[in-house]
């Protein structure tokens, strides 16, 4: 169920659009429904945007599964997004997604037995001047060294 | 108009043409996936690639639209290195696995790839497979081959009007999917199985049965709705195996309903009426035709009585005969004496009933700015026409509706009247007073006392606005209280407001029985009639007596108790019709007979047998005309179906016009709209096992409101005239809107 | 340096209103307010001053804007394309959070100019704290009075609204940008019909990349002319550049058009220590690679980089220092296009996915001796065939990557292991 506070957020999304192009918002409405839902989307969940965007449901789904920052299984409450590509490798993000790895124990893309972190291996986040980096909820952080990813890591686990 | 150069050729161009507009006109074979000249154009499979000279890069012909001057080569270096180029790409993860495909042979990818395809595989690297999921019971889905040209996509949003496939995820990964496993539910779900280039999409019932080139393919016509649709009916060791669709602009397009697609599966049903039979003492015995012939003379004969009259005979058939089995029937009676005609089985009373002509083509019904849709349900009752109404609507026309349930059209409604069937032919004839008055004419006195409701003046105003309009008036009304002034209304509306009118309350092959003169001769009786009579004998024409009577059980008790003489000519058995007759002769039932369809344009459609008759069975025109010989009626010895199809056209009845008056009458009482769910709607169907196994042949339910609920006292889990409740806000108050894929109510209306 | 977009960085809150007002901002908008200025006055300066679209074409802007059909009456739209995801380009991102009244005023100047009375802005959906700047700065403007209808008075009415992504690089593609806005799929339309004709809800729109509408008020401000002599022929004006990679101090640098590479690469501060410049793509990840000597003589304007062998692009500059692995760097660009390919059309869905698996299997050490072959012929076949960029994009980087470095590839196929030693 979309929880009135959820619809609210999306209705003032709705508002940016011409009339009856209310499926404009659908993006942002998923990812409010997905925050609402743990991390993650679910089928109903979807349908249900999408009733409430009045659109088909294969149209939510298509959008639900093209872009990258959707998940469709149950996700850690804290996503851990490392820059892979270009200007980051030059700076050693393989060697900080080893480190991840090694210090959360689990593999890129699996979520930790806590249900507390996933680290996830993406595609240019555009802050290569800040490279190697690496996104978690709205923030980014830059300019990182082993020593800083346990810190933010260690924040994490307690909490933070 | 303009020249263009195309390999070499001057070619004439239109502004606003596509390039591959003008070559398939003139001829030149540009290979493509994607385009569909009945769907928009996505340009995503780069098949159609061609050098358009001054562009850098090749363009695809599907999009690239011509300009003066242009100079394309569909041939050179270029356009050919790109078309190999995209062949290449399609099969690198193509499972290539023709000899177990059902579309082998007819497969377009297969087609062009040996044309444009290299026969060595560069591609090392392990193919894409894709998992299936069960989209219902009749498209079968091999994804692996989809080349994701999305078709299927553009027919649903485009043609079906509900998007059920679609594309999720991306790159690679990128499936043609429905969402959910609800699987795929349009009326007209088939056609993505014609429109899909290759094996991805197949017919589930046809599934493996046979290579395409190993079928004969005739052309016949759908007979299940007003329209006709043209078809190829692809039959193997004189077994109809599938049907496709064949194009006719005027008629259907390239598109047929799946009621047309699949409806061909009953032939083969075990039900089907294979051998003469004849009742002695009350057990059935199965006999020569001869002998069963035989005793249909002697017993005719003798229901005749002493004063040799066929006063007594009674001459019923079923709605989907052919033109020439309607005449031919028709014929033989009345040579008999014999006027007590009817195919008006579903009719509670024929003196009350619609009477109204169609005038407008069915191509043109796309080109309307305004249509009234009056007691029906267009889009499951009558597709092709549904989608004509579709095109008309998203070209900007506007759609107002009276109905007494709100439906799940799929196009924009402007304007949507939910009543109560007998409010019906007031707001028609509030409406007709609005008009009148505003035209400044005058207002019959009838329409006087009326007042005038806002309503009216919303669909009055829409009618005088436009300047082509149609008003169409559907199957619901056909058991209206008003039924008669609803349709003398409509009429007069339309000549008030200019509009053309269509009338859908006549399915099947009706339009061929008025022709052929198949309704009750000047003193003769009507169905209805007829069953409260001592009819000493009756001729059944493909009749189901639960399915086709207004009333089954009065008409199955009229039939059985009465000591009539019955013969029965049916294509499948059926237990009522076995207790009541006294012969059985196994007929012909679609495909398996020459005959002539007539469409609401008045168009005749003659087809041919596509395949025998099973066993025994026979067309039904040459029992008729055998019959006709064994009573030494002379005038019956057609070679062919065509003299018969010649001589009923030279013998065309005018159905009866009824005069224009409007006498309303009120109802107090809970109203009930009975309407076969559509894939009920004739024998074929009903025994078409995957049609029925879909979500619209599982169709059956008597929707209410709570109010109307609590009134007769029902809840959801209740049954209203042997059909599950359920409750609904959609229905008008005081409605009881029945959908049924059973019988028709075996007790007297509430 | 520093003189359009980031004119204001190093002050005191730069992204506030307060600031970008107290250093001329609004100046041009509140004029057009006043009626003072002209549609065809704007298209004019901004032809004189040179400015090519900043998202990686290159596109004249004026010229651009000239093309939207401004006498008829029909709803149009400025959508300003901030999805920034091309590897390497970070430039965006930083306008945003340090000067958006700059895309605002911008933005409003072009709706202003085409007669389109709404704007979007469509933000890649990880810009958070860029995106949170940015309606900071928008109800600034509006409660300032320089957004809405009939502002302060005049005829002019111009919304702007934000639009989030949602993580897709191919919706910096304009029309799949549209598309995306409408709440599809990013999936890029065929062209023609152009957004010019058919664009957002199938009405004219115009797309721009965020620094060219950051840098038109400036323009107008100062003059088309002034700008233009920042620069060189054919590329007017300064521009950002991002540069990254083996570089001591990777920063965005706003600099004269023409400014020679060498100079660019000592604002950042070299090379890192101990080591030699390898290879340089300088306008982001889908551009060509080039040679440190190709690279060391080239000057940064369009021309230059073209003759030199590559495109501006972005202006997205990443150095490569002789530690790089050429195979591995490749075969991780060849796995981005095929990761963001959107998959309608046929040579880029299939071929993006067939250039990154040889790539693959030649890092894996299982290389075959025609693989190089393949890779350029695959290369090529999607080269030009494709709906959108995204094909060439993919393409082109492969062709360099194996015309420059051949060796590289060729001693991987053969030992099945990096010929760089000590390669990161
Ligand atoms: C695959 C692809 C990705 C693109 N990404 C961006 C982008 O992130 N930002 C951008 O401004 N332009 C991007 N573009 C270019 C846009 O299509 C468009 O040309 C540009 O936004 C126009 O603005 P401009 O004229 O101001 O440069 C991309 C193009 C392609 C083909
Ligand atoms: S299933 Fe068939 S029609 Fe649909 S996208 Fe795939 S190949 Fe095309
Ligand atoms: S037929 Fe033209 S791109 Fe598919």
């Amino acid at each position: 169920m979309i929880s009135n506070k959820a619809k609210k957020e999306i209705n003032s999304w709705v508002e940016k659009y011409p009339e009856g192009r209310q499926s404009s918002a659908v993006m942002e409405a998923l990812k409010i429904v997905q925050s609402e839902n743990g991390n993650s989307l679910t089928t109903e969940l979807i349908q249900e945007v999408a009733d409430y965007l009045d659109m088909p449901g294969i149209a939510a789904q298509e959008v639900a599964t093209f872009y990258e920052n959707y998940n469709h299984s149950p996700m850690a409450k804290n996503v851990i997004r490392v820059c892979h590509n270009i200007s980051c490798m030059l700076n050693g993000s393989d060697e900080l997604i080893t480190h991840l790895e090694s210090k959360t124990g689990v593999k890129t893309g699996e979520v930790t037995q806590d249900g507390n972190i996933c680290v996830k291996k993406v595609e240019c986040l555009g802050a290569c001047v800040g490279a190697p980096m690496l996104q978690i909820d709205d923030k980014y952080y830059e300019h990182l060294t082993l020593e800083k990813v346990d810190a933010i890591i260690d924040g994490l686990k307690e909490g933070k | 108009m303009f020249e263009i150069e195309i390999d070499g050729k001057l070619v004439n161009a239109e502004a606003g043409e596509k390039l591959i507009e003008v070559t398939d006109r003139v001829g030149i074979s540009v290979p493509r996936f994607c385009y569909h000249e009945k769907l928009s154009v996505a340009a995503n499979c780069r098949m159609c690639l061609v050098d358009v000279e001054g562009a850098p890069k090749p363009q695809p012909a599907c999009s690239t639209p011509v300009s003066e001057g242009m100079k394309v080569s569909t041939q050179n270096e270029k356009a050919k290195s790109a078309q190999k180029s995209v062949m290449e790409f399609l099969l690198i993860n193509h499972p290539l696995d023709c000899p177990i495909c059902d579309q082998g042979g007819e497969c377009e990818l297969q087609d062009v790839a040996m044309s444009y395809g290299s026969n060595v595989s560069r591609f090392n690297e392990g193919k894409r497979v894709i998992a299936d999921s069960n989209i219902g019971a009749l498209i079968h889905t091999d994804m692996t081959r989809c080349i994701h040209c999305t078709r299927c996509v553009r027919f649903g949003t485009e043609i079906a009007g509900i998007m059920e496939m679609g594309g999720t995820g991306r790159g690679e990964s990128l499936k043609i999917e429905p969402f959910l496993n609800e699987g795929i539910q349009s009326e007209l779900s088939g056609n993505m199985i014609d429109v899909c280039p290759v094996g991805a999409l197949t017919s589930k019932p046809f599934r493996y049965e046979l290579r395409s080139w190993q079928m004969n393919s005739t052309e016949s016509i759908a007979r299940h709705d007003l329209v006709g649709s043209n078809i190829n009916v692809q039959t193997y060791k004189g077994k109809v195996k599938r049907i496709v669709a064949r194009s006719n602009d005027s008629v259907n397009e390239t598109w047929i309903s799946d009621r047309d697609r699949f409806s061909y599966e009953g032939l083969s049903h075990s039900n089907r009426l294979l051998k003469p039979q004849v009742k002695f003492d009350g057990t059935w015995k199965e006999v020569s035709w001869e002998v069963a012939l035989d005793f249909c003379v002697k017993g005719l004969l003798r229901s005749a009585g002493e004063s040799n009259s066929m006063n007594s005979l009674g001459v019923l058939a079923s709605k989907t005969a052919t033109l020439e089995e309607y005449y031919l029937l028709q014929k033989l009676v009345s040579e008999l004496g014999c006027e007590n005609i009817d195919y008006r089985l579903g009719v509670k009373d024929t003196k009350n009933t619609i009477n109204l002509e169609s005038n407008v083509k069915l191509s043109d019904l796309e080109k309307i700015d305004h249509a009234l849709i009056v007691g029906s349900y267009t889009r499951l009752e009558q597709p092709m026409i549904n989608h004509r109404l579709r095109k008309a609507a998203l070209r900007g026309g506007t759609v107002d509706v009276i109905n007494s349930m709100q439906f799940d059209f799929n196009l924009a409604l402007n304007n949507e009247n939910i009543i109560i069937p007998c409010e019906i032919a007031n707001l028609l004839a509030s409406t007709l007073k609005v008009v009148l008055e505003s035209t400044n004419q005058d207002v019959p006195e009838e329409l006087n006392k009326l007042t005038i409701t806002k309503s009216a003046t919303k669909i009055a105003k829409k009618l005088l606005s436009s300047d082509a309009s149609v008003i169409v008036l559907g199957e619901h009304v056909i058991n209206n209280d008003n039924a008669k002034n609803i349709s003398n209304l409509v009429a007069m509306l339309a000549k008030n407001t200019n509009s053309s009118t269509l009338n859908l309350s006549k399915t099947g092959n009706s339009i061929a029985a008025d022709i052929a003169g198949f309704f009750p001769g000047k003193d003769g009786l009507d169905v209805n009639s007829m069953l409260g009579k001592d009819m000493n004998a009756y001729i059944m024409f493909d009749v189901y007596p639960e399915y086709d009577f207004h009333n089954s059980s009065t008409a199955i008790k009229a039939l059985s108790d009465k000591n009539s003489f019955i013969v029965s000519m049916n294509s499948f058995y059926n237990n009522n019709v076995a207790d009541y007759s006294d012969v059985m002769l196994p007929i012909s039932s679609y495909y398996e007979t020459s005959g002539t369809h007539v469409n609401i344009e008045g168009e005749f459609q003659t087809f041919a047998a596509s395949v025998k008759a099973p066993q025994e069975s026979k067309p039904a025109w040459k029992v008729i005309k055998v019959l006709a010989d064994l009573l030494d009626i002379s005038g019956f010895n057609y070679s062919d179906s065509s003299n018969v199809l010649e001589e009923a056209k030279h013998n065309i009845k005018q159905g009866h016009r009824a005069e224009e008056s409007i006498n309303i009458t009120d109802t107090n009482s809970v109203e009930v709209i009975w309407q076969p769910s559509p894939y009920s709607i004739d024998a074929l169907l009903r025994h078409s096992d995957s049609l029925q196994e879909t979500k619209i042949g599982q169709i059956n339910k008597a929707t209410m409101n709570s109010s109307t609920a609590k009134h007769l006292n029902l809840g959801d889990k209740d049954d209203y005239l042997g059909v599950p409740v359920v409750i609904s806000s959609l229905v008008a108050n005081n409605c009881v809107f029945i959908n049924a894929n059973k019988s028709t109510p075996s007790e007297e209306q509430a | 340096m520093n003189e359009v977009c980031f004119k204001n960085i190093d002050k005191k809150e730069p992204w506030s209103l307060s600031t970008y007002e107290a250093s001329g901002g609004y100046s041009v908008w509140r004029k057009i307010l006043k009626g003072e200025l002209s549609p065809e006055n704007i298209i004019d300066e901004l032809k004189a001053s040179g400015l090519r679209g900043r998202g990686g074409a290159g596109f004249p802007t004026g010229l651009k804007w000239s093309f939207m059909p401004r006498n008829s009456d029909i709803q149009k739209y400025v959508v300003c394309n901030s999805d920034e995801g091309e590897p390497g380009t970070c430039k965006d991102r930083d306008i945003l959070r340090f000067n958006p009244h700059s895309v605002i005023e911008g933005m409003a100047i072009g709706g202003y100019v085409m007669k389109a009375s709404v704007g979007y802005n469509y933000i890649r959906g990880e810009f958070m704290e860029p995106f949170y700047r940015f309606e900071a700065a928008l109800k600034e403007a509006y409660k300032t009075g320089l957004l809405g209808k009939n502002i302060s008075g005049s005829s002019v009415s111009f919304d702007l609204y934000t639009h989030l992504g949602a993580g897709a690089y191919i919706c910096g593609e304009e029309t799949a940008l549209i598309e995306s806005l409408e709440g599809k799929k990013g999936q890029p339309r065929f062209k023609p019909p152009f957004p010019a004709n058919v664009g957002l809800y199938g009405k004219p729109t115009t797309v721009n990349n965020t620094e060219s509408f950051a840098s038109v008020p400036e323009i107008l401000a100062k003059g088309g002319k002034w700008f233009h002599d920042l620069g060189v022929k054919n590329s007017g004006g300064c521009k950002l550049f991002s540069v990254t990679g083996h570089v001591k101090r990777p920063a965005n640098f706003e600099v004269p058009m023409g400014i020679p590479f060498k100079d660019l690469l000592d604002m950042a501060g070299g090379i890192r220590d101990g080591r030699k410049l390898k290879a340089v793509i300088p306008g982001g990840s889908s551009t060509p690679v080039l040679t440190a000597d190709e690279a060391l003589a080239m000057n940064m304007d369009y021309d230059s980089i073209e003759n030199a062998g590559s495109m501006l692009g972005a202006g997205s500059v990443i150095v490569m220092d002789d530690s790089t692995c050429m195979v591995k760097t490749l075969t991780r660009l060849a796995h981005f296009y095929y990761d963001e390919s959107c998959g309608q059309c046929t040579p880029c869905r299939e071929g993006t996915g067939w250039l990154y698996r040889i790539l693959k299997r030649i890092m894996d050490g299982d290389g075959k001796s025609g693989d190089l072959d393949l890779l350029n012929n695959v290369g090529s076949n999607i080269l030009g065939n494709t709906i959108c960029a995204l094909g060439d994009a993919a393409a082109m980087p492969v062709e360099s990557f194996l015309r420059n470095f051949s060796e590289e590839f060729e001693y991987y196929i053969e030992n099945g292991k990096s010929m760089v030693k000590d390669n990161v």
